[in-house]
């Protein structure tokens, strides 16, 4: 079932010269972990803005083509509406929390929905422990640190339940460590509770493996659409600056080499230490 | 950072802290009219010194020395006013009564001041927060109410770090004179201002991802609820208000000087 999809997307912010996007046609279906990714500017963040309505309605300017996400149009639903469905969690972790302790900034959401008292209670614990983060709950936001914060703001998103969360950069703020911790949180999410997962990241060292389907942008345009080990391996990703796996590239330099090696392209290095064990005890 | 520690503010349990904001501001107002309905020394005294048992019970005697010794300046120019008026009023000569009534003059003051210190002494923001969200204030008040609490260490801290740049840089704050000092603050000014307005669009467009305005009737994580300690304290507050409207209206009050 699809459950985004964009047909010939193209917008412009007000002011600016050429679209941030152009033309973008992509689907994504209900329950994928998809992956998009592009040099700086090439307007992913621009599209995860479309994907709940903050482009056209903040942003204003003129959006054209088709969007349905969760079977909506953003562009006739107020941001508020389509917020039940898509929750975004956004770069900069210490500008997306506003309350004074952890579990009001996760009930913001709920509290503007005016849901009853007991029913946000439940869901604040639910995200809460979720994410690992039922000790701060009292704590205030800005007293924890970048990861623990990032976890809030997937907490708050989380706690109004939403079919589709989109993460934009939701690690540059952090060290690798509370990445693949952030990562982790995600890849459950996505596998033991089924929402549907846009991460939007130049880490794909960290993310390609979880991905199961990887959509690379440039200059506003999307160049690759599909399975990531099919398009990770190709020479031309790397010409546009997209941070192949190292795995990956590793991959390709042996058996360029002529290593017989599996068919398999591996997306992280314990992909890759058992495709050599494997090579090795054929020899 | 030793500067901005004051804006940061520490959660605090005391059974005044944990009081019903509300009922303490309840309160707060009945000291004002208490202190406003009386213009002798004698009952004065007594209102200064009704808040110590609560400033003793939050344990906060150290920020409410501090308070005062804040207020103690303009106290001094209040009574010296006084004085000086009456002095020049009534042809050069100085009784002690005068001088009664400017210290009165200037209870009156500080029994203002300490009253409200008392409340942001012992009341949290997020409990101030609150107690906006749940009285008629719009909601949009207490939400920027709160956010200015949540980011003004924030801001405090990024102010620091934009001087210490600007001072690697060569940026000399403290030389020249006053007009050359106050332009020194200028190339602090403009970054700071330009961060905190991207900050505040990253902040709207957060909001609005959360559901920001999607019913009038918003809801609250917490509720605040009269405990058995509002109670009291409202017991205390009418209590303060009966009695000084009834020495007021039927107890002559002596003045210090004719006990002397
Ligand atoms: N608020 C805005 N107003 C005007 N132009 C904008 C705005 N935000 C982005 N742009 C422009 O749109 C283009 C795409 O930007 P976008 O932020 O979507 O890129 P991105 O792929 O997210 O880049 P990055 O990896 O650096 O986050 C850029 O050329 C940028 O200058
Ligand atoms: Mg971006």
């Amino acid at each position: 079932m699809t459950i985004i999809e964009t047909k010939n997307l193209t917008y412009t912010y007000p002011g600016g010269t050429k679209p941030s996007i152009n033309g973008v046609s992509i689907k994504v279906k209900k329950g994928e972990f998809v992956l998009i990714t592009g040099p700086s500017g090439c307007g992913k963040t621009t599209l995860c803005r479309c994907f709940n309505g903050l482009v056209p309605h903040f942003y204003q300017g003129e959006l054209k083509g088709e969007i349905t996400v969760a079977g909506m149009d953003p562009t006739t639903h107020e941001t508020h509406a389509m917020a039940k469905s898509v929750g975004l969690v956004f770069q900069n972790p210490e500008n997306q929390l506003f309350a004074l302790s952890v579990e009001k900034d996760v009930a913001f959401g709920l509290e503007n929905l005016g849901m009853p008292r007991e029913e946000m209670r439940e869901r604040v614990e639910w995200a809460l422990k979720l994410t690992d983060i039922h000790d701060l709950r009292e704590r205030s936001p800005h007293e924890v640190s970048g990861g623990q914060q990032q976890r809030v703001a997937i907490a708050a998103v989380l706690a109004m339940q939403p079919e589709i969360i989109v993460l934009d950069e939701p690690t540059s703020f952090l060290d690798p460590l509370s990445a693949e911790k952030i990562f982790e949180v995600i890849h459950e999410l996505n596998k033991e509770h089924g929402i549907t997962v846009v991460l939007v990241e130049h880490r794909l060292d960290l993310t390609a493996k979880y991905a199961d389907h990887i959509i690379i942008m440039d200059e506003g345009k999307v160049c690759f659409d599909g399975n990531p080990r099919e398009i990770l391996n190709t020479e031309e990703t790397r010409l546009i600056g997209v941070g192949i796996p190292k795995a990956t590239l590793l991959y390709h330099i042996l058996k360029k080499e002529g290593l017989k090696l599996g068919d398999v392209t591996p997306l992280s290095s314990e992909e890759m230490a058992k495709l050599l064990q494997e090579a090795f005890k054929i020899k | 950072m030793s500067v901005f520690d004051g804006l940061k503010f520490r959660k605090v349990y005391s059974p005044i802290h944990n009081l019903d904001p509300r009922m303490k501001f309840v309160y707060v107002c009945a000291m004002f009219v208490a202190a406003i309905i009386f213009g002798e020394l004698i009952p004065l005294i007594a209102l200064f010194l009704m808040p110590i048992p609560f400033v003793v019970l939050a344990g906060v005697q150290k920020e409410w020395l501090r308070s005062l010794r804040g207020a103690a300046f303009l106290a001094g120019f209040i009574f010296i006013i006084n004085v000086a008026t009456s002095f020049f009023y009534s042809g050069n000569v100085l009784t002690a009564v005068d001088v009664e009534n400017a210290a009165a003059m200037t209870l009156r003051f500080v029994v203002l001041v300490e009253s409200f210190s008392v409340f942001f002494l012992t009341t949290s923001p997020d409990h101030l927060g609150l107690a906006l969200e749940q009285s008629r204030v719009p909601y949009e008040f207490a939400f920027a109410f709160t956010t200015a609490v949540r980011f003004v260490p924030v801001l405090a801290e990024e102010a620091q770090t934009i001087m210490d740049a600007q001072k690697a840089r060569g940026l000399e704050l403290e030389k020249g004179g006053i007009l050359k000092r106050i332009r020194n603050y200028v190339p602090i000014l403009i970054p700071l201002i330009v961060s905190a307005i991207r900050r505040s669009l990253e902040l709207a467009e957060a909001m609005e991802s959360r559901a920001w305005g999607a019913t009038k009737k918003r809801t609250n994580l917490y509720a605040l609820r009269l405990r058995r300690g509002d109670f009291a304290l409202l017991a205390i507050t009418v209590g303060l208000l009966v009695v000084a409207v009834y020495v007021r209206l039927y107890v002559p009050i002596p003045a210090v000087t004719q006990f002397l």
